[in-house]
């Protein structure tokens, strides 16, 4: 368990991080979501004691990072996959965080083994991809088999397998009972992970829920329309439908079913090319939220 | 983990991290390289032309003047080890590992110093060795050696522990480069020529002038005693490694 309680941090007159409390629960996968410069990596960075906070605290399993007795053992994290010494083998890497913990050689080679960079291990950091880099981070947060486990946009760099890859392994972590907290500003990418989610922006707390509270209240489900003339359409659309323009020719309503946005159109006759039914995604719910607009509508139009 | 415990751990990772990166095995080279090869040339010197041989000297007294390249060189590797994390910002993960940052600072500047002035001191061990080969009738007393070891390695010991400190506190390869040249060498050498007694004063309160005095018996002042440089360079030392600890412990692990 995470706990953080009125966590702030101040840099001269900037607030990066403004009053946070959340709580990052065992058996789940907790995405810790906004955009970039939210404060995401400075909280997670005051979680394990990198940065002090200004005010509140952070805790994790009731105590202070710096006050577990094995934090390796405790917490595996991975918040900036170059922040290694390029001239050291990834396997001299893992050993040095390995002797800290009185950790077996034995279990460097697992772990390398693991996340596929076992035939690397001789090769200086310098010379790996930022996706090997990724993997060794890991690597390193793994080598304790901690039951907490941060990761800081893990998914960067990583190549279409390796994103599958970290989609399972956060999974199989959290069904395994740990604590799960993973960041991002891809929000598609959470949502196909993670079972509850806090958001950020601008350093205070946007929600605390799970992703389908979170989804349930950014409204129902959404219709993609295709039309030469959305302009029209959108003219005469009921006042309760919300439209969105996501396209030159395409549009996306809340509000008023797909039966009921063909017969509109059929009735004003504008042409409809395309139209379906699109379940609202995390990104069209965290945009509610704060509210932004992906694609703003020209004034005037939007409902 | 008791603190004990940590401590010994967080030293034997210190010693992996020293020993990981090709920076430190090219100091040590380097090191060695230069005091063997002043070696050889003394003892080859010395062998050609014995009237130049100061009586009673011995093969300890040959080397003694590669005390300050191996202060220079040990100086400066203390301070790239110490520098490294955060040029590279291996300090993330350092702390992750490591984060009672008190158990951090002892580990790293213990090892740090304690493997530079061995060193050193096996370097100048050695080569006392390969002058004595060129010239054995010089002899190799062991009361000499232990001696010369004995207040190298307060030089030493001093200058790795400038070096840790300069590095912590700067959290820059370059800026506690400069910083120790303009303590160890610049400095004194600078201000012992001005025409005023109150550079004279501070020159001789610099760190390198202590060394120098330790290493050749003579400084910038005739009012400096054996006492008074060993203080001088421990002082600079403490100083530092003040200032560097305390960065560690107080602020942001930044690189």
């Amino acid at each position: 368990m995470i706990t953080a309680r009125g966590l702030t941090k101040v840099y001269g007159s900037i607030r990066a991080v403004d009053d946070l409390t959340f709580d990052v629960v065992p058996g789940a996968v907790t995405g810790f979501l906004g955009p970039n410069g939210a404060g995401k990596s400075t909280t997670m960075r005051m979680i394990v004691g990198l940065d002090r906070p200004t005010a509140g605290t952070a805790t994790v399993s009731g105590r202070p990072y710096a006050a577990l007795a094995a934090p390796l053992r405790e917490v595996g994290a991975l918040l900036d996959a170059g922040a290694m010494h390029p001239g050291r083998t990834g396997r001299a890497h893992l050993r040095i965080a390995a002797h800290t913990h009185g950790i077996a050689s034995s279990r460097v080679e697992e772990v390398l083994d693991q996340v596929g960079l076992a035939h690397a291990g001789r090769r200086r950091i310098r010379g790996y991809s930022l996706g090997m880099r990724q993997r060794l981070g890991i690597a390193a947060a793994l080598l304790g088999d901690p039951g907490v486990l941060l990761f800081d946009e893990p998914v960067n760099g990583l190549d279409l397998d390796g994103v599958r890859w970290i989609r399972s392994l956060l999974r199989g972590f959290a069904d395994e009972g740990r604590t799960v907290l993973v960041s991002s500003h891809l929000m598609s990418e959470v949502q196909l992970v993670a079972d509850r989610v806090v958001v950020i922006g601008d350093g205070r707390l946007v929600a605390d829920s799970t992703v389908a509270e979170l989804l349930g209240r950014a409204g129902g489900p959404r219709v993609r329309v295709c039309t030469p003339r959305p302009d029209d359409l959108i003219r005469h659309l009921p006042a309760h439908a919300i439209a969105e323009r996501t396209g030159t020719d395409e549009l996306e309503v809340a509000g008023i079913g797909p039966a009921d946005v063909g017969d509109l159109a059929h009735a004003v006759g504008v042409p409809v090319h395309h139209l379906s039914e699109v379940e609202q995604s995390l990104e069209h719910a965290y945009l509610a939220l704060t509210g932004q607009q992906v694609d703003p509508v020209p004034e005037g139009l939007a409902r | 983990m008791s603190p004990a415990l940590t401590l010994v751990r967080a030293g034997r990772a210190e010693w992996s991290r020293i020993w990981t990166v090709r920076s430190s095995w090219i100091f040590a080279g380097a090191l060695l390289v230069v005091v063997l090869g002043f070696g050889a040339v003394i003892g080859n010197d010395a062998a050609g032309d014995p009237s130049e041989i100061t009586p009673g000297s011995t093969a300890w007294d040959g080397i003694r003047f590669t005390g300050m390249f191996a202060l220079f060189g040990l100086v400066a590797m203390a301070a790239v080890v110490a520098t490294a994390d955060h040029a590279t910002g291996g300090i993330v993960p350092t702390l992750q590992w490591t984060p009672r940052r008190g158990i951090l600072l002892a580990a790293r500047t213990a090892v740090v110093a304690a493997t530079t002035t061995l060193l050193g001191l096996l370097s100048m061990t050695a080569g006392a060795v390969v002058v004595w080969t060129f010239v054995p009738f010089l002899g190799l007393p062991v009361d000499d050696g232990a001696a010369l070891v004995g207040e190298m390695g307060v030089v030493l010991a001093c200058g790795a522990l400038l070096g840790v400190g300069l590095g912590l506190a700067t959290r820059s390869t370059a800026a506690a480069l400069v910083l120790a040249i303009a303590l160890l060498l610049v400095g004194p050498l600078l201000l012992a020529q001005l025409p005023y007694d109150w550079t004279l004063t501070v020159s001789t309160h610099l760190p390198g002038s202590g060394a120098l005095f330790l290493i050749f018996g003579e400084g910038p002042s005739d009012d400096m005693t054996t006492t008074s440089a060993r203080l001088t360079m421990a002082a600079w030392s403490l100083a530092a490694l003040v200032a560097g600890g305390g960065r560690l412990l107080a602020t942001d692990a930044d690189r």
